[in-house]
């Protein structure tokens, strides 16, 4: 195997590690404030197509990235409205809004299907940093979407740990009676973090369809929204843990397409021999194990996971 | 500031409950009208054709059929779980694992006659779908983690395991390289009924009785619902609600394995990665829209196997298929938004309303002092 | 009218509510002056728990005006009385346990960058001001019930609350945290602030207090303006009052029969792991009422709980007509005879959101099958015959049973239980929050099971049912029987006294 191939691997094991890292950011915060949005597929998959879109009519690869962000934040707005603001049933919500999302994004993106968009996202090499052998590559010379993920990660952990919205977007995630009589709104707290969610997922299905899958087809997402919400879970609801999960994720999805090519033997298995079906297993049952050892470990004391998920709340129901 | 308050009704009538999907259905229709509308496209056309091909002629309604029959059993699966205030979020995967074993076990099989065969496949289809319901059962019995994310994770370790036996153990060493399963024997298809409708749909109707039945005229049923509704009354009643939601939930896994089964011998030649398609996740929405109750599945069922089926047909018409996708969310949409109000009515209070929410809050005396 | 207030840190005046079904406050009155610690007395029901949530805006009064430091309000939401400067600590807390101690303080009014050590110091700083110690940056949920406590004061003094309310604050309490809780409060109410004190532990009441409202059914009874001075089995007798009428008599007493329940060195935890129940022994006896005195929370609930099967005995043996249930399911007690009312009736005794009809058989839906199927002719014609027996007014057989009212719900409920003729009743709290009608109607159910040879074990608060109906008393106090009682010789002070764990040896 050469060393060319390994460094490919790793510099896509980054790609695919910030685009789930960005749909499960957003599922983070929507989760942290007590909302479970399985629709984390369908808005990514609408963001890819409206991104794809924007970007073919403006040229523009920020334009579309932005695009994409707001149509999330739209099909998320749609999420908070049935679930929270009207308390109907959050998985079966989700759920429409993956299967509706699917469909109109196949919809919308019709008369675009194989046309090839004139703009992307150029690699940002990072003077200095980018030579560096090998982790210049990885790291530092990478496309723009790729820090600005990170650097949402950081904004995102700081926004939760170190403000008033954070603490109150926590505090609703566990006890939504407790955060109202304080004189928080329940449903602003929730709806925006749907909102700011769907666009997080929103970013990063125009980030597939603008650099990393340039075009458009139905279906391109391909069940990375599924690995977001796994992911979620898998980082134990943390955003340090989440980034740290999104490099072990997206190593596996790297490695898929990567897996003939790897001629070598590991703990005495012949790696190329490995399906790469099997391989993507790994997410998802990591992700069923960590949950069973989370419950587990925290059966004497909180879970991780915010005591309010899934519950809607009505005042009067107090 | 006045503002709107959603306050309980004090009553609802059942009717009114069923009623949801109604709305639900007529709301999709107009906004889809709208959507198409926007893209130059005559609605009216396009659900009259959608229409016709769903439901006029033997030929249609033998199309919408067999596209209902799985959903039914999917939605049967769900609503099964469902009846117990449980979510089986992973009746896609259970499906194609019913499938799988089913497959299986036809390889070894292959001296029996047909209908030997099929009943062997139809019964390890269900114990495949109950296989991969097992682990997400006991730990939602035993553990309490929550049956929503376990089953959804297995769905996509299902499908994997089928793309990994397709190109790896099972490729079929006839099919010259493209990777794919050996179609199941012959003698194990499905007999059909009329057109494409073959027994699979006899077997989800009557299903759907014998579960209409058990869950709402027997004792076992009885207490799988009071167990759903209220667990302290089950508790003090005497049921175990350990049990149940270990029953409910295999149960459920088992239907959705059976509707995988029916699936591969009655629609489908051979075990493909494909082959659940997503009647699993249609399977939610159907259950969620028959309120949970096996009676209400056919139907249904039946409305959303007519819009895939309509949704095929316009593309004759040059209009996209997924029109048939987005209609159904919109359908689960307006029917959630209408139960809403269904049960709730909106009131406005502000500093001079003489009725706040709060007023019909129970009262407080069983917290008083104690 | 205002200089007429301006000596009240809170007075509720004329204060009305109902309830669908309930008159919780008819006209009660609260004034409480600034700088002092005021107690609210009352049995349960009596309207205290309302009056308190239409201070904190969790209520509005039908009618009466809320004054808070001389000014009227119109709370619209508990923010609008926490603005106000009105502190609750509920007995639930409401905390966030995941949380530290010191998010959970400035949740609500936090600055919109938290700087943690700051705001952590500001904590500490707060705590140690009052003698509360309180580690700020600890997660609420590591706290034992007392220091959890003091972050629901402390958030209260966060936002310079004036008027601080405690509802049956030393219930968590050891008696070593009971104690500082009364400094802490002192130190409070020298600086200005007032305390409500809701309570039914009367020497404490005495000894952190200095003047006491009474509420009786939702009326203000008396108020105590020298607290001090006050006898305690005085303000017992003031709390429960003199017997009204209003409950039925009991027929003289008949031979009483052979023992149908037993319990022997019963032990139990709460769901908290404290024991609960501590080495218990009683008989009740075919054709007699024994009533369980106490006041709420010394382990009545977790009794009625250990004999039914739905708690655990940690030690000790429960026999029904001579056989041990103490393993047996709560199905199997049922079977042998044991009839149960809960105390909880809507999500215990009957699923709110499941039909009349169906939570008519939860005890018989068994029997009431035809071949395998549940015959819901069957179902009906019991459902009816409850009805028609026990006098439940119901719409609609098929409409969830939430729509009852209270009396309707009970007699439901207590019908059902007495459906297949029990040899044993036990009822917990079944006149509580019921009309005069519904109480004579479920008082009259007791006293003909008593006369058709039941066994009665009937769990109450209210002193004057109790008194009325029972044959025997027996005291609760702190997990324990402190002692038994004939009701028709014995002063209410002598059980005032007892149930405040005073008892004469």
């Amino acid at each position: 195997m050469s060393e060319e191939a390994l460094v490919g691997l790793f510099v896509a094991t980054v790609q695919f590690g910030t685009l789930v890292f960005l749909a499960a950011l957003g599922e983070l915060i929507a989760e942290r404030a007590g909302v479970l949005n399985l629709g984390v597929e369908g808005m990514m998959t609408m963001g890819a197509v409206s991104g794809f879109m924007v970007g073919l009519e403006t040229g523009s690869p920020w334009a579309a990235f932005i695009a994409a962000a707001v149509v999330g934040a739209l099909v998320g707005g749609l999420h908070a409205l049935v679930s929270v603001v009207l308390g109907a049933d959050q998985v079966v919500s989700g759920l429409a809004l993956t299967i509706g999302g699917l469909g109109l994004a196949a919809y919308v993106g019709r008369n675009v299907v194989g046309e090839r968009p004139e703009t992307k996202f150029t690699d940002l090499g990072i003077v200095g940093l980018a030579d560096i052998p090998w982790f210049g590559d990885i790291f530092f010379n990478q496309p723009p979407v790729v820090y600005v993920a990170v650097l949402m990660g950081l904004a995102v952990w700081f926004v939760l740990t170190r403000t008033r919205w954070g603490l109150a977007l926590r505090a609703v995630g566990e006890s939504a009676p407790t955060t109202d009589a304080v004189g928080h709104s329940v449903m602003a707290l929730r709806s925006g973090a749907v909102m700011v969610g769907g666009a997080f997922a929103g970013a990063g299905g125009a980030f597939l369809s603008l650099y990393m899958a340039p075009g458009w087809t139905e279906g391109m997402v391909a069940g990375r929204g599924w690995i977001a919400v796994a992911l979620v879970i898998f980082g134990a609801w943390r955003p340090g843990r989440l980034a740290l999960g999104a490099l072990l994720f997206g190593f596996t999805l790297a490695l898929q397409p990567r897996l003939q090519s790897f001629d070598i033997e590991l703990l005495g298995v012949q790696v190329n021999r490995i399906s790469p079906a099997l391989l993507g297993i790994l997410p998802f049952v990591l992700t069923v194990v960590v949950l069973v050892i989370i419950s587990w470990r925290y059966r004497h004391r909180p879970s991780p996971a915010p005591a309010a998920l899934g519950l809607p709340y009505r005042r009067e129901e107090r | 500031m006045i503002r709107p308050v959603l306050v309980r009704r004090d009553r609802v009538l059942p009717v009114t409950q069923s009623l949801g999907f109604v709305v639900g259905i007529v709301a999709a229709l107009v906004l889809g009208a709208i959507l198409l509308w926007a893209s130059d496209q005559s609605p009216a056309e396009v659900y009259e054709r959608m229409f016709d091909s769903a439901f006029i002629g033997t030929d249609s309604l033998s199309r919408t059929l067999e596209r209902a029959t799985p959903l039914a059993l999917t939605g049967l699966s769900v609503a099964v779980a469902g009846s117990m205030g449980l979510w089986n979020i992973g009746a896609e995967g259970q499906m194609m694992a019913g499938a799988t074993v089913a497959t299986g076990v036809a390889m070894m099989a292959d001296g029996l006659s047909g209908p030997a065969l099929i009943a062997v496949m139809l019964a390890s289809g269900v114990a495949g779908g109950m296989l991969l319901m097992l682990g997400p059962a006991l730990a939602r019995s035993h553990l309490g983690v929550s049956e929503i994310i376990t089953t959804l994770m297995l769905v996509y370790v299902a499908i994997r395991v089928v793309e990994w036996l397709q190109v790896g153990p099972w490729k079929d060493p006839g099919s010259l390289g493209f990777p794919r399963i050996e179609e199941v024997p012959e003698q194990a298809s499905l007999p059909g009924l009329f057109g494409r409708v073959n027994i699979g749909a006899l077997i989800a109707l009557g299903l759907l009785f014998v579960f209409s039945l058990a869950v709402s005229r027997t004792a076992w049923g009885y207490e799988l619902r009071l167990a759903g509704s209220s667990p302290d009354t089950a508790r003090y009643a005497g049921v175990s609600l350990r049990r149940k939601v270990l029953t409910a939930l295999l149960l459920s896994g088992g239907i959705a394995g059976l509707a995988g089964t029916v699936q591969l011998t009655g629609a489908e030649v051979r075990l493909t990665p494909g082959l659940s398609s997503g009647f699993g996740f249609s399977g939610i929405i159907v259950a969620a829209l028959a309120l949970m109750r096996p009676s209400g599945v056919a139907v249904v069922a039946i409305v959303f196997g007519a819009v895939q089926v309509g949704g095929q047909s316009i593309q004759t018409l040059g209009v996209s298929s997924a029109i048939a996708d987005i209609l159904q969310a919109m359908i689960l949409f307006g029917a959630l938004v209408a139960a809403v109000f269904f049960n709730y009515r909106i009131r406005w209070t502000g500093p001079a309303g003489e009725s706040p929410a709060e007023e019909l809050e129970e009262p407080d005396i069983a917290a008083e002092g104690a | 009218m205002a200089s007429e207030n301006a000596d009240h840190a809170v007075w509720l005046r004329g204060i009305e509510k109902q309830f669908p079904g309930v008159i919780a406050c008819a006209g009660a009155d609260l004034r409480v002056r600034p700088g002092t610690i005021h107690a609210l007395l009352g049995e349960n029901g009596a309207g205290k728990t309302t009056m308190v949530n239409v201070l904190a805006g969790v209520y509005r009064p039908d009618a009466g005006e809320v004054w808070v430091n001389g000014q009227r309000r119109s709370f619209q939401s508990p923010a609008d009385a926490i603005a106000a400067g009105v502190g609750m600590v509920y007995q639930e807390f409401r905390l966030v346990p995941t949380l530290t101690v010191a998010e959970n303080i400035v949740l609500g009014s936090a600055p919109r960058l938290l700087k943690n050590a700051e705001i952590e110091n500001r904590v500490a700083e707060l705590s140690a001001a009052y003698g509360m110690a309180a580690d700020p940056s600890r997660p609420v949920w590591q706290l034992s019930m007392g220091e959890r406590q003091r972050v629901e004061i402390l958030k209260s003094l966060w936002r310079d609350a004036s008027v601080l309310v405690m509802d049956e604050p030393t219930a968590v309490l050891t008696p070593g945290e009971a104690a500082e809780l009364g400094a802490t409060l002192r130190a409070m109410a020298e600086e200005g602030r007032s305390v409500i004190y809701i309570s039914h532990k009367l020497d404490q009441v005495v000894a952190f207090c200095d003047e006491a409202t009474v509420l009786r059914h939702g009326k203000t009874v008396a108020t105590v303006e020298d607290l001090q001075d006050m006898d305690l089995t005085k303000l017992a007798e003031m709390m429960v009052g003199t017997s009204e009428g209003g409950y039925v008599d009991r027929p003289p007493t008949v031979e009483t029969g052979p023992a149908v329940l037993s319990l022997e060195g019963i032990c139990a935890r709460n769901d908290r792991g404290l024991l609960a129940l501590n080495d218990i022994n009683m008989t009740v006896h075919s054709g007699e009422i024994v009533g369980i005195v106490g006041v709420s929370g010394n382990g009545q609930k977790e009794l009625a709980e250990v004999i039914n099967g739905l708690r655990r005995a940690t030690e000790g043996r429960v026999t029904v007509k001579g056989q041990d249930v103490t393993k047996a399911s709560p199905r199997d007690r049922y079977r042998l005879g044991l009839a149960y009312v809960p105390e909880d009736r809507l999500g215990v005794g009957l699923a709110p959101k499941m039909a009349v009809v169906d939570n008519s058989v939860v005890r018989s839906y068994r029997s009431q099958r035809r071949g395998m199927f549940l015959s819901i002719a069957k179902c009906v014609r019991f459902c009816k015959s409850l009805i028609e027996r026990f006098g439940v007014r119901v719409g609609r057989l098929n409409d969830p049973i939430a729509g009852l009212s209270g009396g309707n719900l009970q007699r439901l409920l207590l019908g059902r239980e007495l459906a297949e003729e029990p040899s044993v009743l036990v009822a917990a709290q079944p006149s509580r929050g019921l009309d005069v009608q519904g109480v004579a109607a479920i008082q009259g159910h007791l006293v003909d099971q008593r006369s058709d040879g039941v066994g009665v074990l009937l769990i109450s608060e209210d002193l004057d049912e109790l008194l009325a109906l029972s044959d025997r008393l027996l005291v609760m106090y702190e997990g324990r029987v402190v002692g038994e009682y004939p009701p028709d010789v014995t002063p209410r002070s002598i059980l005032g006294a007892a149930m405040a764990g005073k008892a004469p040896a």
